[in-house]
Order: C-alpha cells, then structure tokens, then sequence
C-alpha cells in the first residue's frame, strides 16, 4: 500500500505559510493520513519541512484550500480538483 | 436489498472506520436492509470473494487502507485489487472508502460492469482528537468528515442511485464548510480537510 510521491519541491514562502497554518491547529488533534498512520501537529510539521510524501499532501491541501478561497458559493467548490 | 461491508480493525485509521461503518449497519437494519458483516479477522480476500460469487448482493461498502489499484482488509492483505475480484462486482454499486482507490480500481471496477462506484483519488484523511479517542462516533473533530463520508453508505441504503448517494454527501460536506467558515465557528482548521475528501471523491455510473 504505497502512495506515489510528488517529486515537486516547494519554495521557502510557501512551506512556512503550510507551517503556520498547522500551528493554528489545536495540540490535541492528530491527523489520520491513510495507512501511513497518524501524526501529531509537530509531527506532520516535521514532515512538511522534510518535504516527505505526507508533507507534500499537507502543503498540497492547504494550497488547494487557500485556492479555493474566494470560490463563493461553496457550490462551486464540489468540481473543484483535490490536485491543484 | 443486501449490504455487505467490510470493517477491519487494526490500526486508529480502521478503529475509527470500524465504528463509523458501525453506524451505517445499525441505519440498514433499521430498514430492514440484510447485512453481510466482514469484521476484523472476517475482512479478508478468500471470504469477501466467496460472498460476492454466491450471493446476491446489491451494495458493496470497502472501508480499510487503499491505494490506486487496490483495497485491504484485516492487517493491511490486500482483499480487492485490479484484475483480482473486479469481476465479481458486476451489476453491484460499490463505494469504497479508501484512499485513492477511486483513481485506476475504481474504473476497472465500472470496467467489470459494476452499476456505481463512490470512491477517493486521494489519500482519505481526518482529524483525531487524541481525548475523544475512546468514542470514536463521539469525535467532534472526526465526525465532520466522517459524516459527510457515511452519507453515502447512508444514501445507498435509503436506495437512493449512486450519482444521488455522491450528491447527497457533497451537499453535506458543502454544509460543513458553510459551517466552518462562518465568523463565529471554532475549528476552522477543517475547512482544508473537508474540501479535500469532498474535491477527492469521485463517482462513477
């Protein structure tokens, strides 16, 4: 069961606003990511600035969040690609 | 009507949709729905199979670890996978929740001539909260995505198609966003995880 990896790196910018996104998130949340487990805060922050497969998915899905601000009504949002 | 689904539990991913699927076998017996219930050490290949071949059933729900071309059941062995089982779904509606399953097993699943398939093209992913562990069902951070989730099992027991199963748990997640988002809701750091299951949920007729 594994996943392909984004062989895309991030610029500096955007893995720090990925990371300050994920600092907002409360202390006591994990995150279940698939069957390559569940990760802390810190952890998925780690992973992020790694860049790993699971940090890609991160940054992946808070850019498509960040992208689809503005997409109003949330309507829209239903044809929207997860992979933007 | 006939429901079989699988729920393994091994790991928090499956403990989580262990007790979720629970939820949707409670709702098809309410409705007089039969359920062929493949838990644990019963969500495995030989047995799935050998139900899919000898009985008639109508709705398929997979919960577990997935990848493109492929579903697990009990300790990660992988029960349904492209060119072994697909055949077996013919004239079924099948929704698996699994990540990225939807991307190549999905369409061979519809290849097979399956009626519908609901499914993910991206690792399914939610929130824990690490106190509401013990109450899965009970989570107020898991629950949001995984409602919206269950909402298309809850719908294929209803007999409601497979393109209204995927619209009635888009509307829901649209809800939930709608919610998250407005000035006064705490937890917004959802809204990613919601457009991200709901942007990777596919459906196939």
């Amino acid at each position: 069961m594994e996943e392909k990896n984004n062989t895309q790196n991030h610029s500096e910018d955007i893995i720090n606003l990925v990371i300050a996104r994920l600092e907002t998130i409360p202390p006591n949340v994990e995150m279940s990511v698939g069957n390559e487990g569940s990760f802390s805060i810190d952890e998925l922050i780690e992973k992020v600035k790694k860049q790993d497969a699971i940090g890609k998915k991160m940054i992946e899905m808070q850019l498509a969040y960040l992208r689809s601000l503005g997409k109003l009504p949330t309507q829209d949002l239903q044809n929207a690609p997860a992979n933007n | 009507m006939l429901l079989l689904i699988t729920r393994p539990l091994y790991d928090r991913a499956t403990y989580y949709l262990f007790y979720w699927a629970g939820l949707l076998i409670d709702e098809a017996r309410k409705k007089g729905v039969r359920v062929i219930d493949l838990d644990k050490d019963k969500a495995m290949r030989k047995k799935l199979h050998s139900y899919l071949a000898k009985q008639p059933i109508d709705i398929v729900i997979l919960n577990g670890h997935g990848n493109q071309e492929a579903v697990a059941g009990q300790d990660n062995k992988i029960i349904l996978s492209v060119g072994n089982g697909t055949n077996l779904l013919n004239g079924k509606v099948i929704f698996v929740r699994a990540c990225d399953a939807g991307a190549i097993l999905g369409k061979e699943i519809m290849k097979m001539g399956a009626r519908g398939f609901i499914g993910y093209i991206q690792p399914f992913m939610f929130p824990i909260d690490k106190d509401s562990f013990k109450k899965p069902t009970e989570d107020e951070l898991a629950s949001p995505v995984l409602a919206c989730s269950n909402q298309v099992g809850l719908s294929l027991i209803k007999g409601r198609s497979t393109a209204e199963a995927q619209k009635d748990s888009l509307d829901k997640y649209t809800e939930a966003i709608d919610k998250y988002s407005s000035s006064e809701a705490i937890n917004s750091f959802l809204l990613p995880i919601l457009l991200w299951n709901m942007t990777s949920q596919v459906c196939y007729q």
